[in-house]
């Protein structure tokens, strides 16, 4: 047999004995591809930033034709639902606040549609409950908007040619209905890949250093490099079948889109999961252990990836030690590069820089984990 | 040198202030069959690592075949079949599976690997057992597929660490019978045991104590070596006997059932014939084994002499 030859039939080898680990040891083939689904359903259904329909309070002491108006305007705008109707006191609002029955309060006073129609200043209540920042930020934004709107319905009403000095229209691009699913689908890609490819590759060579294999292994001419390749080739293919998977999904049921090239998406995709097979890689020879493995995993991969790579946190409110420390993690790069191809169409024109730092994070790891591979024992 | 398959040379290795080896020379030739015989500790384990390139050596150096195993380890490993002291196949991979993956590791080809896979399952008798997991054989089964996976690709040297540990007679007598089967075809076979039993087996036995070589030889010649003379004391009761046995020149004293089994210094025989008599009891030599040759290095402190 050729040198060649030789070397292709040791690395297929070791990947075909690594893929019949996978495929016998069923926990990690249910956690590869089990976890993708179940992640992409809990935040496709349930952990949404968008709000629908937040119960609120209604307290019209004034009762007149402005008055339902307003009312109407906050029904109808989708974002807000009228749950309780106040009578009058405010304490009864706290009540409701409270029991979490409402989690906002429209109040308008007596007077409301007088004051309007008199052409001076009407005035309006709005309560939030505060608990939950976000959240009430977002409908602080949504209310403001709605009395906004109202406000130029009446002007133009009131005073014929006077046109309002500034019409503002907003449009988001790429995602006109702000919905989170299209957001977190390439975080969650993301997510999952980190973690997954990570922990596996690392347990999978730590586990021959605790079991003894890799004695037997090394007592055989294979060379180093032919030895990690074979080794991590089935989890590389392993981590494109999640994207796929992820992606399948996350097109059928929540209709993300997926506007830029497949092709640069798989090789972004590729260019990621081989830094973190080489992540795995590094910490499993350091380790030697899978326990310590798993942990080190978990910090080094799982926590910057949910905390500092933009996935649900915008790095840029970031105090700027924390945007110092996101320059290193690969996912920031990755979900940045994942959503201008997924959302705005990008090409290799716009995501170079972010192609650039992955390539050279994968480089990096994997030079490092080759340079500490030992091919002896000690 | 000249003909030495296998030779170390002074060869020292330490972990840490542990010093796990310290100064192992041997040499061996072909169709030879060397046992390394030492208690739990002694450096066993790390002489096989240091003779199989799998660690580094402090100090010294190991030929096999005339190369380097750590400069040159593809070379070596090529001639070189190890089999590791720890579960070390793929449990979850069947017999054989296993054959199959080592095969390509050490470069054979598919008709290669079938070929002399089918051999060694026949010699090792594991035909019957070819498509069960590793993890579900016997430990006999077992420490035989190890071997089958280390002679693959025909080494010329095999180095086997404590290959009957965990072994049951049957299974290790039948090791036995491959081993010294495989040296007279002319492999240069090298194990290690600490079982003292199974060293009259070997061609040469070398007495590993605290990473030292305290004896090399024969196992004839090692055993007569004692240089002590080795006896029976009988008839006697415990607390007499120890009474009577308390002096310098008795060197070992094992109380096996009712009996004691002593090495006595060649000046205090005399002595202590006349007190075991005068208390009622009786003396009878007997020949020295690898036990009591033994049992004088680490009553002594490696010393021996």
């Amino acid at each position: 047999m050729s040198p060649a030859g030789r070397s292709l039939r040791r690395t297929l080898a070791l990947s075909g004995k690594e893929l019949r680990h996978i495929v016998r040891d069923p926990r990690t083939l249910y956690l590869a591809l089990g976890m993708p689904v179940v992640m992409l359903f809990i935040f496709g259904y349930a952990v949404t930033f968008d709000l629908d329909r937040l119960p609120l309070g209604v307290l019209d002491a004034d009762r007149s034709p402005e008055s339902r108006e307003l009312v109407r305007a906050f029904e109808s705008s989708g974002v807000f639902q009228r749950a309780w109707d106040l009578s009058n006191a405010a304490e009864e609002a706290e009540g409701h606040f409270h029991r979490g029955r409402i989690q906002g309060a429209l109040v308008i006073s007596p007077g409301f549609g007088r004051e309007l129609g008199a052409g001076r200043e009407g005035q309006v209540q709005f309560l939030l409950d505060g608990t939950d920042g976000v959240t009430a930020a977002i409908a602080l934004g949504y209310a403001g908007a709605i009395a906004k709107a109202y406000q130029l319905r009446l002007l133009s009403r009131l005073s014929l040619e006077l046109a309002p000095p500034l019409d503002a229209r907003v449009r988001l691009r790429y995602n006109p209905e702000a919905r989170s699913t299209i957001f977190i689908v390439p975080g969650l890609i993301a997510l999952i890949l980190a973690l997954m490819m990570v922990l596996l590759t690392s347990l999978s060579v730590a586990r021959e250093w605790e079991r003894g294999s890799l004695e037997q292994l090394f007592a055989t001419p294979a060379k180093r490099l032919q030895i990690l390749i074979g080794k991590l080739l089935p989890y590389v293919a392993l981590g494109m079948l999640q994207v796929l998977l992820v992606l399948a999904l996350g097109t059928l049921l929540f209709q993300v889109p997926v506007r830029g090239s497949l092709l640069w998406l798989l090789g972004t995709a590729l260019v990621f999961i081989s830094g973190c097979v080489g992540q795995g890689l590094l910490i499993s020879v350091l380790t030697r252990n899978q326990q310590l493995a798993t942990q080190v995993a978990a910090i080094t991969a799982l926590l910057p990836t949910v905390l500092l790579s933009g996935f649900i946190f915008p790095i840029e409110n970031m105090p700027w030690p924390l945007q110092a420390l996101s320059t290193i993690v690969p996912a920031r790069y990755f979900i940045s590069a994942l959503r201008g191809i997924m959302l705005k169409g990008n090409g290799p024109a716009e995501i170079w820089p972010q192609l650039a730092a992955l390539l050279t994070f994968a480089l990096v790891m994997l030079a490092a984990a080759n340079a500490r591979f030992q091919r002896r024992l000690d | 040198m000249s003909g030495a398959i296998l030779a170390a040379t002074d060869l020292s290795r330490r972990f840490g202030k542990i010093v796990a080896l310290d100064g192992l020379s041997l040499s061996m030739g072909a169709g030879e069959l060397f046992g390394l015989v030492g208690p739990d500790g002694a450096g066993k384990t790390t002489a096989l690592r240091l003779l199989a390139g799998q660690l580094r050596p402090d100090a010294g150096s190991v030929r096999v075949m005339a190369r380097d195993p750590v400069r040159e380890g593809d070379a070596v490993r090529a001639e070189l079949g190890y089999v590791p002291q720890q579960f070390s196949l793929y449990g979850d991979l069947s017999v054989q599976e296993n054959l199959d993956f080592f095969g390509a590791m050490f470069g054979l080809n598919g008709a290669e690997v079938e070929a002399r896979s089918e051999e060694l399952l026949a010699l090792t008798r594991l035909k019957p057992f070819r498509s069960r997991r590793a993890d579900a054989l016997s430990g006999g089964m077992y420490k035989k597929l190890s071997v089958a996976c280390s002679l693959l690709h025909r080494p010329r040297v095999l180095l086997l660490d404590e290959p009957t540990n965990g072994v049951d007679p049957i299974s290790r007598r039948e090791l036995w019978q491959l081993l010294q089967r495989f040296a007279a075809q002319g492999m240069a076979v090298l194990l290690s045991t600490p079982y003292m039993d199974e060293a009259a087996r070997c061609h040469r036995v070398g007495l590993l104590h605290r990473g030292r070589l305290v004896r090399c030889g024969p196992p004839g010649e090692l055993r007569h070596s004692v240089g002590h003379g080795c006896y029976w004391l009988e008839d006697l009761p415990r607390q007499i006997a120890e009474e009577v046995l308390a002096q310098t020149a008795v060197l070992t004293r094992v109380p096996q059932g009712k009996r004691y089994r002593l090495l006595v210094r060649r000046d205090g025989e005399e002595a202590l014939a006349q007190r075991v008599s005068q208390a009622g009891g009786r003396l009878t030599p007997t020949q020295p084994g690898f036990e009591d040759l033994f049992l004088l290095f680490t009553s002594e402190g490696g010393d021996g002499a």
